[in-house]
């Protein structure tokens, strides 16, 4: 498991989406992969497989077409794994809220840990998202690594059995 | 009975920026009949342009709607505003405005030459030409202060002036640029592997280009002389030396060619530009509402963008319909992609330039 979380940490390859951008923040993470800004010097590379992706960076305010295959992605990339909004219309839909066929931006959908703004939002923003998005990956994946307790104390809660409570989180202590 | 298989690209792919979805039907290693589906990014602009927005602010939501060509976007709403208040620009808002839409042309066609090239295979060599083209960005950033989607063109004018100092930086920048366009131009002619992939590769012949209704670099690659910029006379563009560039062969070599050769005439005209710069107001005061029906063509990086204002006097507009090049590129698109191999099909692909974003709006 060491082995895998040193890669993890070091080359966090990503996964880019557009669901349904006006193609500005797009031109920007491929300007931020190239010469001049040079993400791969953190040993980023575009996949275009999210099986092997860590990083999910989503650009364009969730269209009604692309809200399916948003979340088949995202439920394809496996844990831990951190999605980037980028761009506003990501964030609250920018100047596309409202609009009859789009979705307000993607957190309706699926859970979003760093927001990047700006309408287009510039390289040097995307670079800082990806360094924090490695420090939050880090904290996820030691989470991930805590042990689990399956079926710890049956709890009822109004009337109905809690399954919240049946797998726990077992302190480092008690084992 | 011979046996098809069909294979789908897209929407979601690694070698495609742009969420379109293909289905090639192939017969052994040959394209048969292709198939598209463009709605992936539908979000309906068009009629947030006449029910929540005001006239005023359409112009950037028109901006919107596509992130490489947002400036021809938002200069042809502009241009057809105008024409319903009764205004007409001066010389020096027309120089401005034509100057930021040659750097918006030769930043798109740069993407596109950088996207060719890794679609076919040639990493190194997107590298090098991203690379190239930070240096129309910075130009871009100085000017109008971002580097995508800059709102530079607002009603009645320019939102920013020229100074002197980014006078020198605009030929600094070009100068040092024209250079690498010509090292770029010698590479893709001479080049043998290059030549592999894209001589005789996706031909459009000259009859097909007429019959299908292809524009832009698309139609000049096969002989076609069409272009908005000589077509219509809502700017001066033979007084700052304006050239058509014409190929003939058709293939994904002449189209990129165009696009290097029109690299060049672009910056020859942003060079005559910066230097002749007429004086005048940058921004002046309209009247009025719309009132009436406006049509203009404006010739967009990709071919000829055209738009429709309708007004009734109101602060809302009527109607506001927006036509873009690649939508009436897709059937040369597809015409082209029958009796090609599918390994070039990413190529052929990222030569036609598709913006998608423009197309489903
Ligand atoms: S934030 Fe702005 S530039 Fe980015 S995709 Fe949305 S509309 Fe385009």
């Amino acid at each position: 498991m060491k082995f895998f979380t040193a890669f993890r940490k070091k080359s966090p390859w990503i996964l880019h989406y557009n669901a349904g951008s006006c193609n500005g923040c797009d031109i920007e993470i491929l300007a931020a992969l190239g010469p001049k800004f040079d993400l791969e010097r953190f040993g980023v590379i575009n996949t275009g497989n999210p099986k092997q992706s860590d990083i999910f960076l989503v650009t364009g305010p969730v269209t009604y077409r692309s809200r399916e295959r948003l979340v088949e992605l995202y439920s394809q990339i496996p844990e831990p794994k951190v999605v980037i909004a980028v761009g506003s219309c990501t964030a609250t839909g920018g100047v596309f809220r409202g609009m009859y066929n789009v979705e307000d931006g993607i957190d309706q959908y699926i859970p979003v840990d760093v927001y990047v703004p700006g309408c287009a939002s510039t390289p040097q923003l995307i670079i800082d998202a990806i360094v924090k998005a490695l420090e939050i990956l880090e904290t996820k994946s030691k989470e991930i690594e805590k042990p689990f307790k399956l079926f710890g104390a049956i709890a009822m809660v109004g009337n109905k059995l809690s399954r919240l409570n049946m797998a726990t989180r077992v302190k480092h202590d008690e084992i | 009975m011979k046996k098809t298989i069909q294979i789908p690209l897209g929407s979601q792919h690694i070698s495609l920026l742009e969420p379109i979805r293909f289905k090639f039907e192939c017969e052994n290693e040959k394209i048969i009949g292709v198939d598209a589906d463009v709605g992936f990014v539908h979000r309906g602009v068009e009629l947030a342009c006449t029910r929540s927005f005001e006239f005023k602010q359409v112009g950037y939501v028109v901006a919107r709607v596509c992130g490489l060509c947002a400036i021809t976007h938002s200069l042809s709403y502009t241009l057809a505003v105008e024409k319903l208040l009764g205004y007409e620009a001066n010389d020096r808002i027309k120089y401005l405005r034509m100057l930021m839409v040659e750097l918006d042309r030769i930043h798109s066609h740069m993407l596109c030459l950088a996207h060719t090239a890794e679609n076919a295979g040639f990493e190194a060599l997107f590298m090098q030409i991203m690379a190239d083209r930070e240096l129309v960005m910075d130009l871009q950033e100085a000017i109008s202060g971002n580097r995508v989607q800059f709102d530079f063109i607002a009603i009645g004018g320019v939102n920013r002036d020229l100074t002197p100092e980014l006078t020198s930086l605009i030929h600094k920048n070009l100068t040092l640029l024209s250079e690498k366009i010509d090292t770029l131009i010698g590479l893709f002619d001479n080049n043998w592997s290059l030549s592999l992939k894209y001589k005789g590769v996706g031909v459009l012949s000259l009859e097909d280009a007429y019959t299908y209704n292809a524009l832009g670099p698309l139609a000049r690659a096969t002989g076609l002389a069409t272009d908005v910029r000589v077509e219509t006379s809502d700017f001066p563009y033979e007084a700052i030396g304006y050239k058509m560039v014409l190929e003939s062969t058709g293939d994904i070599y002449a189209r990129n060619f165009v696009r290097l050769r029109e690299i060049v005439n672009s910056i020859a005209m942003c060079k005559n530009i910066a230097d002749n710069l007429p004086s005048g107001e940058i921004l002046e005061k309209t009247k009025g509402k719309p009132k009436g029906e406006a049509v203009v063509r404006v010739e967009a990086p990709r071919g000829e963008l055209f738009y429709l204002v309708r007004g009734n006097g109101g602060n809302m507009l009527e109607r506001v319909r927006i036509k873009t090049p690649t939508f009436s590129g897709i059937p040369a698109m597809m015409e082209v992609f029958k009796g090609s191999e599918y390994a070039d099909a990413p190529a052929i692909l990222a030569s036609f330039d598709p913006c998608m974003s423009c197309t489903a709006k």
